[in-house]
């Protein structure tokens, strides 16, 4: 059907996730024109694709799924042994694949780049299937051994190879070969319940990227989440470091490749993540009739104490009260909905619990009601639902919700819904993640990106994003908060996208809680009043028939 | 009379001064800058030839009659016979101190006014109060034809407590506005301070109940724009706005005394039983249907039921019909025929060698500005009568008089010449 398509509209994935892309995507000419909307976390997508991660259960499952695998080969064997004979001479001529795939067979996909792919014959030591099965076994048992460990360790693809080789006799052309070999063999069994084979499916993209690429990925076994030091969870991690290791096919193949978001900033990072030089690379400001949106700095409470999620000042109790009482005293000014963002589950969970000792959260009930997000998806909705019947019928609401939650990335809080967002701090990644601090050194050896810089830059995107939930249209107004002091120094600020920067005025930086709130109501009662949404002039919003030829012309 | 300042700008107009741009943002301002923004008067003194100090007379002039020029709309049908029911939120939020006395203080100023104003534009109509405090809504008057009730009952009850029920005040509303007869036009003013409503139910429900019964609703904020208040100002024609200051305040509240435009279902012309009553003599004696006493002289009699009434206009106590004089009848001729906005003369066009001006105003007989003259503003002409006008009798002509005394006497001097 693609082919007949005049416009495809799908998921980032089904173009830059290799096992996906090469069944779905391999149609599409080169003459296209692909759009990237909201591409502002197209780096975290494109490392998503290339990064699998191994768990106890997997292994568990790969083992079971390998004696299955036994079972059928002797009932193979049995009734009709032609068939697995076919496939070894098929696979002594060079021939991996059998033809083209059902569409429906997307889970058997090579996990591997489409120009990595070697087009050779499989290597002898994996053609017979029993070899193959024999082979599967001894890896899944390595990694198992591999797992046993005290301590965190962390290397690079090709001492993992070259200690597989030592050890279990695997060489590195037969892991390339690893899905090939595996997707050949399910199909000569003719395997139906597909499900049951993820498993041994996850260790063979595992052993083929492993075998494929040695830059740009590392492994990192860690015993146990270190938030939970006491419960033993050994996971190893093959994580791709390099964002443009996904994108490149893209950027080849096509003819014009556009990457657009609303809070795409600082506009030239990204050509350095992903590898390629922008032939237009440009930053367009909104036309607006009057000036709809207030974005504001907050560093201090009405004590002037000043307020930040900085880790050594999150549980301090007056930052904690002077936090509550920015809410308290903005539900009391701010019609209809208010939403605030907090930078994680945990700190949401408990601030919460501390304003509900504190009494504060009882007095912000009195006003508006209020709505969490959690980690359940059924739950969540129910909340954004009641929510916004709440704000319709004049009740008020107030929304917590979390930076990196699925709300802040999809939902919308126009008009009325959102008529104030409170950004709680500023949302880091987790620093001490293994993971976040292998990309950031990679980073830094080969793009020269501070890493300072980078954590700075992501944080303050996904602020960005959640803060712009608000405004929707040009008819809507809305008021923004950051509200933490780290917000006012110039290196976080500045990377803040133009549209935001543009209206945050020198008189809206520093404020602490009372100045905020007279800045609120003033605001609210200067858009209350009507204005003419077309605008003239200077302001001119909607163009006629003779400024579009006016434009045309020049 | 229009108040004469200029320096009292409301901010809903600041868009549309004469092409002067606004290059700094106004909220960086304080609020007594943001009053003089548009205007800076002190840019427009000038020094004359011996240093003195002279204001342009006629630019100011000009620019208070095109405000004012801007708000008076076309001629069309309005509603005469009006059932207002002035809803206040006399809740927790009505006592806050942002605007001077408090809310609920400068909130019962401007209803004051407004009533005295109401019954002076729109003397067949009537009026109540009711207030939304506690959750629930306390029917303060009835609909009635007197100030003095409403504006005593008002000063005696003002405490603010509890939240404010939007749904309450709407219902309550509604059940005495779907009593009253159809050819009244139905309305509800609601002056809200809170930022939120307390309901008991479903308060989409009684928005589309009010929209059913035909009852315009209007809201004056105070504090915000809140969602449901705009979407019930929709659904029923009315008119929402939200106050920056003390000022606009009474400005918002008073824009509702004039008639508003007449809907589309409320058109078909009936007719209305009136009755003029006479009033009886200074010695008569009778009992008396409002106040069931015994009553010395003065009074009227219904001329249907003969029942003595003490004061007109109000509806016979005994039959029900409506009692008027001839004056209030004519106040309200005047919001369907207003007087044509008079045309500023320029002053050159005199030199073309028609008729010489007239030196003085045809209303007050004091001089008028003329080129090369020693008095500064501008000429006003009706473009009926053609006769010459200064500022201030445009403004009282417009505003309190609603006749155009030149256009009154060619009519006496033209049926006295044919005798």
């Amino acid at each position: 059907m693609i082919q007949f398509a005049n416009v495809v509209v799908y998921n980032y994935q089904y173009l830059l996730d290799p096992k996906v892309a090469g069944i779905i995507s391999k149609e599409m000419e080169k003459e296209c024109v692909v759009v990237f909307d909201e591409a502002h976390n197209i780096d975290n997508v494109c490392i998503e694709a290339l990064s699998v991660n191994i768990r106890q259960q997997t292994l568990d499952g790969a083992t079971r799924n390998l004696s299955q695998v036994t079972q059928l080969i002797e009932k193979s064997k049995a009734t009709d042994a032609n068939r697995l004979r076919q496939e070894y001479s098929r696979l002594v001529e060079g021939l991996a694949q059998r033809g083209n795939l059902a569409g429906t067979d997307t889970w058997l996909a090579n996990p591997a780049l489409p120009q990595d792919i070697l087009q050779e014959a499989v290597p002898g030591n994996i053609r017979r299937a029993e070899h193959f099965v024999a082979f599967l076994k001894r890896l899944v048992q390595y990694i198992k051994n591999r797992m046993i460990t005290e301590k965190v360790e962390s290397e690079s693809p090709v001492s993992f190879v070259t200690a597989l080789q030592n050890q279990a006799g695997i060489d590195q052309k037969s892991l390339k070969f690893c899905y090939d070999r595996l997707h050949s063999l399910l199909l000569t069994l003719e395997v139906t319940n597909t499900d049951e084979f993820m498993y041994i499916q996850t260790v063979c993209d595992f052993a083929t990227l492993v075998g494929t690429y040695t830059r740009g990925f590392t492994i990192i076994i860690e015993p146990y989440d270190e938030r939970m030091p006491n419960i033993p969870d050994p996971v190893l991690q093959l994580s791709c470091l390099d964002s443009s290791l996904a994108i490149k096919p893209v950027f080849e193949k096509f003819q014009s490749v556009v990457i657009t978001s609303g809070t795409l900033s600082p506009i030239d990072l990204y050509p350095r993540l992903l590898n390629f030089h922008p032939v237009i690379s440009n930053s367009y400001k909104m036309t607006l009739t009057r000036d709809c949106l207030c974005p504001m700095v907050l560093t201090r409470g009405s004590d002037q104490l000043p307020v930040s999620t900085k880790f050594d000042m999150r549980s301090d109790p007056g930052v904690v009260r002077n936090y509550g009482r920015l809410l308290l005293e903005m539900v009391t000014a701010v019609p209809d909905g208010i939403v605030c963002f907090f930078v994680s589950y945990s700190y949401m969970d408990g601030i919460v619990n501390s304003w509900n000792e504190m009494g504060i959260l009882q007095e912000v009930m009195q006003h508006k009601l209020v709505f969490i997000e959690t980690q359940d998806v059924v739950e969540t909705t129910l909340a954004l639902d009641n929510y916004r019947r709440a704000c319709d019928c004049g009740r008020g609401a107030v929304f917590f919700s979390v930076a990196r939650g699925k709300v802040a990335e999809g939902i919308d809080f126009d008009r009325h819904y959102g008529r104030l967002v409170i950004m709680y701090g500023v949302p880091f990644q987790y620093t001490l993640s293994r993971i976040l601090r292998a990309r950031l050194e990679y980073l830094r050896e080969t793009f020269q990106i501070k890493e300072n810089d980078f954590l700075t830059f992501d944080a303050v995107r996904q602020a960005a994003q959640c803060v712009g939930r608000v405004i929707r249209s040009k008819a809507d107004y809305g008021m923004m908060i950051f509200a933490d002091k780290r917000y006012n120094r110039h290196d976080k600020r500045s990377k803040l996208p133009g549209w935001i920067l543009s209206h945050l005025r020198e008189a809206h930086l520093n404020l602490s809680t009372d100045m905020s709130v007279h800045i609120a109501r003033e605001f609210l009662r200067r858009m209350a009043q009507p204005y003419d949404k077309t605008g003239k002039g200077l302001n001119a919003t909607l163009l006629s028939q003779a400024d579009l030829e006016k434009m045309e012309k020049k | 009379m229009m108040d004469m300042d200029e320096r009292e700008v409301p901010l809903q107009l600041d868009f549309e001064d004469d092409g002067v741009e606004e290059d700094e943002p106004m909220a960086d301002r304080g609020a007594f800058e943001r009053q003089y923004a548009d205007e800076r008067s002190w840019e427009e003194l000038q020094e004359d030839e011996s240093g003195m100090l002279r204001v342009d007379v006629a630019q100011q002039q000009r620019q208070h009659r095109k405000r004012m020029s801007a708000m008076a709309g076309p001629r069309i049908q309005r509603g005469i016979i009006r059932y207002l029911f002035v809803l206040l939120d006399f809740s927790r939020a009505a006592a806050e101190m942002d605007l001077r006395p408090s809310r609920m203080g400068i909130v019962v100023d401007c209803v004051e006014a407004f009533v005295r104003e109401f019954f002076d534009q729109n003397p067949l109509s009537h009026l109540g109060v009711i207030l939304l405090k506690d959750g629930i809504a306390h029917q303060l008057t009835d609909l009635s034809g007197s100030p003095e009730t409403h504006i005593r009952a008002l000063r005696s009850n003002m405490e603010s407590t509890g939240d404010a029920s939007i749904q309450n005040g709407l219902d309550l509303a509604r059940g005495y506005l779907t009593q009253i007869p159809s050819y009244g036009h139905r309305e509800v003013l609601l002056v809200y301070s809170a930022l939120s409503t307390i309901d008991p139910g479903d308060v989409m429900e009684t928005v589309q109940e009010c929209k059913k019964a035909n009852i315009r609703c209007s809201v004056v904020g105070l504090s915000a724009e809140i969602y449901i208040c705009k979407l019930l100002c929709e659904q029923t024609g009315g008119m929402y706005s939200v106050a920056t200051n003390e000022g606009h305040l009474k400005e918002l509240i008073m824009e509702h005394a004039p008639p508003p435009a007449a809907q589309a279902e409320m058109s078909v012309a009936s007719l209305v039983r009136m009755g003029f009553p006479q009033r009886g003599a200074e010695d008569a004696v009778a009992l008396c249907a409002c106040h069931r006493e015994v009553k010395m002289g003065g009074g009227y009699t219904c001329p249907r039921c003969k029942a003595r009434v003490c004061e007109l206009p109000t509806q016979c106590h005994i039959c029900g019909l409506t009692l008027v004089s001839s004056p209030h009848l004519a106040r309200s001729y005047h919001h369907l025929f207003p007087v044509s906005p008079f045309e500023e003369v320029e002053n050159l066009a005199s030199a073309n060698g028609r008729q010489s001006l007239s030196k003085s105003c045809y209303g007050c007989l004091q001089e008028l500005p003329t080129p090369g003259g020693k008095v500064k503003g501008v000429r006003l002409e009706c473009p009926r009568c053609r006769q010459h006008f200064c500022f201030d009798c445009d403004n009282y002509i417009h505003e309190s008089l609603h006749n155009c005394p030149g256009c009154e006497s060619n009519s006496v001097i033209l049926s006295q010449l044919s005798q």
